[in-house]
């Protein structure tokens, strides 16, 4: 590269000044007649051009390849059957194609899956962020034209961008859509799931409108089934029945058609519904007034979420009292409404201390009982009143509690001991202080006094009290709960007597054991999902021994896991799942579902390819969206503002544009003519004219 | 000489021993206390204020049998300095001039008592004759209480659940009556949200009762039944030993079930408002 330059020795005005002055003088010298006008006129233009200096740069000129950027998209919805094969072969043969071509290169860029989708938008910004814009001969991106960015599509590229789509013309899917889910719901009131049936792509004729099977199943159950036409919202009514994660699946068998659709991975999504129960409502009924009773006020109001209505008898029909009524401030006991109408709202009843004076008739009892048959729950804290005749135990109610008295009050101190059940179970495993048996231990404080009774068969036995007496005995009834304590001395450990002891905790355990609180059942499966798909699984049983847990995946493919025992009764073990999905967790009885990852897969929203997420960026660029299908298209070069795309003979054709860029790797400056040569030129021309005019002058003399 | 060896002793083994002596029975006195609700109250030294103690306490107890479902044993006199409180929930505490102070081990579990929800009732038994009006005005009071860990006190309002608990009342006469009665100031945060006085882990109880009116002279009784000390005259003096008891009785009611009363206010809001979700459902 050589080119003539100019490097100025005075500031161009001056220069211009100097050449218009040289035309003056020369048009002056012509008007006077003077011979050397020319010569004078070029001796000043001679001397302005010096002083402009003119040189010849000379610079090394290094031509530069062109990058084509080939995007290779390898996301999840681009394994679909049939389509990684596509993918490769059009690479390879794009890649011959590019290489064939003089004087390019190619950058390969492949896009894997993210946790947020397919982002291709970002990888293809970023591509061509890498290269400089003036090499940038064309991109061409091999995918099925899902892209979760397009947003992060660039709007203007400096080369042609193609998109080459992935599939067949054949391709068509149906999928599910969940619409609308909640991610809470209220225990026991119906939640709305709205879903749709989705077709895409070219549905076969013996498939179009026709109606697919949903069905919605609750933790692995199937609750209901219906059947639901395309392309149509369709509300789902759902009760969560219980506290905790309800994992509802929602989904249709895949169409037998032929072509089959394309995957049937988006046919199903699993929601996750987090059951909260409403404002408990606890009723309190306190027999007599105790040291006791405020222990059961302080737990239950210091909950803000619990709704107390508490009755204490202040006063029963065989006291005495002068005073008139209107001076006492005693309400009747609303017993019919509380246990005849209203016992139904209750989420737990608590007898405490209570003694049968006459105030309830039997069928009040009974009413009780068929409320814990039918799922209610039911705690009874007895004091001596229990080896009484007015013992709760002789009431009807007697039936289904848990413990039966002897009669006999035992009197004296006693340490309250965890049984072997008790080890175990949920409502006293892992109590803070338990006495373990260990020499000179820090353990919990002790108790007074019990009543003597016998554990109902089939109940379990919990805490032992005096000469291992039942203390605590928790009992299902029906579908209900009960729980008895046979001491009303749990308050000795909130008063901190010999140090006092988890008295709250163990009482609020109790209530929400009996209210049936998942985290408190003894036979769970639970699950933590940890980062990347790592689950923790304990087992709690009260079994000696448990496991191994049985693992279904998605696919139905079962595998074991075995457990290893973590303390009394619980079990543990961690689980790294293969992949996202619906899995069922199952021991025994005891199963679990669990849903990992996003609802239904991102990668499966979009399955029939399509471009259109790219349509803005290959228009502007004069590039072209393809079908693979239709063959690999071949590669020409076009110059920059021709289409970059169009029909051959031999079928399609895709361009990309040489840029012809290079890089100069250094410049020299060379002064046209050396100083003493203009010196000679200018001097010349003076010479000159002074020469032309003065001989003139000469020869008129002479004539 | 003895007392004093004793009283050493007793500090020396509550600080190699505190809180956490499991050995043996605990006194059976306080064991009777514990399952009997037996009232109890702080012995001074002085005979014949403890006699007067315990027959009021003894008259109360009584009248609690005979008019409510409390069933309260023979009152309990109570050595500050050495027996456990944890097991008790209601300590009357006459205030004498010449009453000795406890050790620093008995204000521990003094403090521990009325922080776990037991209660103290303070009777300065003076009807503030001194007409200073305020918890703080007897020096004797003041040196006792000094130590415990109290919050700030407040007059008892005309609304407080004292006066509701089981009979209601206006006043709350001894021997003496129309005197300003003093309990812990309900905390400026949590108050009239919804008439509920506040919600604190203690349901709202106050620990100590402070007040002049020589309540257990009132309540006294012989064994035979009859009352001790002479209140009032004729018929006025008749009505104010009833009016007395009436107190006693809503006092230990108080103790017992805190603030069930003034939550029962509430109660008819809570059942219509499940009749209101029956009709929605």
């Amino acid at each position: 590269m050589t080119r003539l330059g100019f490097d100025p020795l005075l500031p161009w005005p001056v220069l211009a000044a100097l050449a218009v002055l040289a035309l003056a003088v020369a048009g002056w010298a012509a008007w006077n007649g003077l011979k050397g006008w020319a010569f004078r006129g070029l001796a000043i233009l001679a001397a302005a051009l010096a002083l402009a200096v003119p040189v010849i740069q000379s610079g090394i000129r290094l031509a530069l390849s062109d990058i084509v950027i080939l995007l290779d998209d390898r996301s999840a919805s681009q394994s679909l059957p049939g389509r990684p094969g596509q993918t490769d072969a059009a690479l390879d043969e794009l890649t011959a194609r590019i290489e064939a071509l003089p004087n390019t290169e190619i950058r390969r860029v492949t896009v894997g899956d993210d946790d947020a989708g397919s982002l291709l938008g970002q990888a293809m910004t970023r591509a061509i962020a890498a290269e400089p814009d003036s090499r940038l001969a064309g991109v061409i991106a091999v995918t099925d034209g899902l892209a979760h960015d397009p947003a992060m599509i660039p709007a203007q590229v400096p080369a042609p961008v193609h998109v080459l789509l992935t599939g067949q013309p054949a391709d068509w899917d149906r999928r599910l859509v969940i619409e609308e889910a909640p991610a809470f719901a209220i225990i026991g009131q119906p939640v709305t799931i709205r879903v749709r049936v989705q077709d895409q792509g070219a549905v076969p004729a013996e498939i179009q409108g026709t109606p697919a099977l949903l069905s919605l199943s609750v933790d692995g159950q199937v609750a209901q089934s219906l059947a639901a036409p395309p392309d149509q919202s369709l509300e789902l009514q759902f009760v969560p029945e219980h506290a905790g994660q309800n994992v509802v699946r929602v989904g249709f068998a895949a169409p037998q058609s032929d072509p089959a659709e394309l995957t049937d991975r988006n046919n199903s999504a699993a929601i996750q519904i987090q059951g909260v129960r409403d404002r408990l409502r606890v009723l309190l009924v306190s027999g007599e007034p105790h040291a006791g009773e405020r222990t059961w006020r302080n737990l239950l109001k210091s909950d803000t979420n619990v709704d107390l209505i508490h009755f204490t008898i202040l006063r029963s029909p065989d006291n005495m009292d002068p005073v008139p009524v209107d001076e006492m401030s005693l309400i009747a006991f609303p017993t019919r409404e509380l246990f005849m109408e209203r016992i139904k709202d209750f989420d737990l009843i608590i007898f405490d201390r209570y003694s049968v004076r006459g105030i309830l008739p039997p069928e009040y009892y009974l009413n009780i009982q068929h409320y814990v048959e039918e799922g209610g729950a039911l705690l009874v804290s007895a004091g001596p009143e229990m080896a009484t005749v007015q013992s709760l135990n002789l009431s009807p109610l007697g039936g289904i509690l848990p413990a039966m008295p002897t009669g006999r009050v035992l009197d004296g101190a006693f340490l309250p001991q965890l049984t072997d059940e008790g080890q175990r179970h949920p409502v006293t495993s892992g109590l803070s202080g338990a006495p373990t048996g260990a020499e000179g231990e820090d353990h919990w404080g002790r108790w007074l006094r019990m009543s003597q009774a016998r554990a109902r068969p089939g109940a379990q036995v919990v805490l032992s009290g005096r000469d291992d007496q039942p203390l605590l005995v928790l009992d299902r009834v029906g579908q209900g709960r009960v729980a008895q304590l046979t001491s009303d001395q749990v308050w000795l450990w909130g008063r901190g007597f010999e140090g006092g002891g988890p008295q709250l905790e163990l009482l609020r355990r109790i209530a929400h054991w009996s209210m049936k609180e998942p985290e408190l059942e003894e036979e769970t499966l639970l699950a933590d999902v940890g980062r990347d798909l790592r689950v923790t699984v304990t087992r709690r049983t009260m079994q000696d021994e448990a496991g191994p847990i049985t693992i279904t995946g998605p696919d139905g493919s079962q595998s074991e896991l075995p457990l290893t025992e973590a303390g009394p009764g619980r079990f543990t073990a961690t689980w790294q799942a293969p992949g996202p999905g619906i899995y069922q967790l199952r021991d025994g009885e005891v199963s679990r579902v669990l849903a990992l990852g996003p609802a239904a897969p991102r990668e499966f929203e979009q399955t029939v390819a399509g471009g259109d997420a790219f349509r803005a960026v290959t228009e502007a660029t004069r590039g072209a969206i393809m079908n693979l299908s239709d063959g690999v298209p071949a590669v020409r070069t076009v110059r920059p503002d021709r289409d970059a795309h169009g029909e051959g003979m031999t079928g399609d054709w895709i361009a990309i544009t040489p840029r012809d860029a290079a890089s100069v790797a250094g410049l020299t400056h060379r002064p046209l003519l050396p100083g003493w040569a203009w010196l000679a030129l200018i001097a010349g021309l003076a010479l000159a004219g002074w020469l032309s005019e003065g001989r003139a002058r000469l020869r008129g003399a002479q004539g | 000489m003895i007392r004093l060896l004793l009283a050493i002793a007793v500090v020396v083994l509550s600080l190699t021993a505190p809180l956490r002596a499991q050995d043996g029975d605990p006194d059976p006195r306080l064991v009777r206390a514990a399952d009997e609700v037996a009232l109890a109250y702080v012995v001074t030294g002085d005979p014949r204020i403890d006699e007067g103690s315990e027959a009021g306490l003894r008259g109360l107890s009584g009248e609690l049998i005979r008019r409510t479902t409390v069933r309260p044993g023979e009152p309990i006199g109570i050595d500050l300095d050495q027996d456990d409180l944890s097991l008790l929930t209601f300590l009357y505490w006459p205030v004498t001039d010449d009453q000795p102070a406890p050790s620093p081990q008995a204000y521990v579990r003094l403090n521990h008592f009325l922080r776990s929800g037991g209660m103290i009732l303070f009777d300065t038994r003076d009807g503030d004759i001194a007409g200073l009006g305020g918890p703080d005005g007897q020096a004797s009071l003041q040196a006792l209480a000094a130590p415990l860990d109290i919050l700030p006190l407040a007059p008892v309002p005309h609304d407080h659940v004292l006066t509701r608990s089981f009979y209601l009342l206006q006043d709350f006469p001894g021997r003496w009556q129309g005197n300003q009665i003093w309990a812990e100031a309900p905390r400026a945060d949590a108050t009239a949200v919804e008439g509920v006085p506040f919600r604190t882990l203690n349901d709202g109880v106050s620990p100590v009762i402070i007040g002049p009116n020589a309540w257990a002279e009132a309540w006294a009784v012989d064994r035979r039944g009859n009352p001790m000390f002479t209140v009032g005259s004729g018929f006025d003096g008749q009505r104010q030993r009833e009016m007395a008891m009436r107190f006693g009785i809503n006092l230990i009611m108080y103790v017992l079930t805190g603030n069930y009363k003034s939550d029962q206010v509430h109660v008819p809001a809570l059942l219509d408002r499940l009749r209101g979700e029956e009709g929605i459902r």
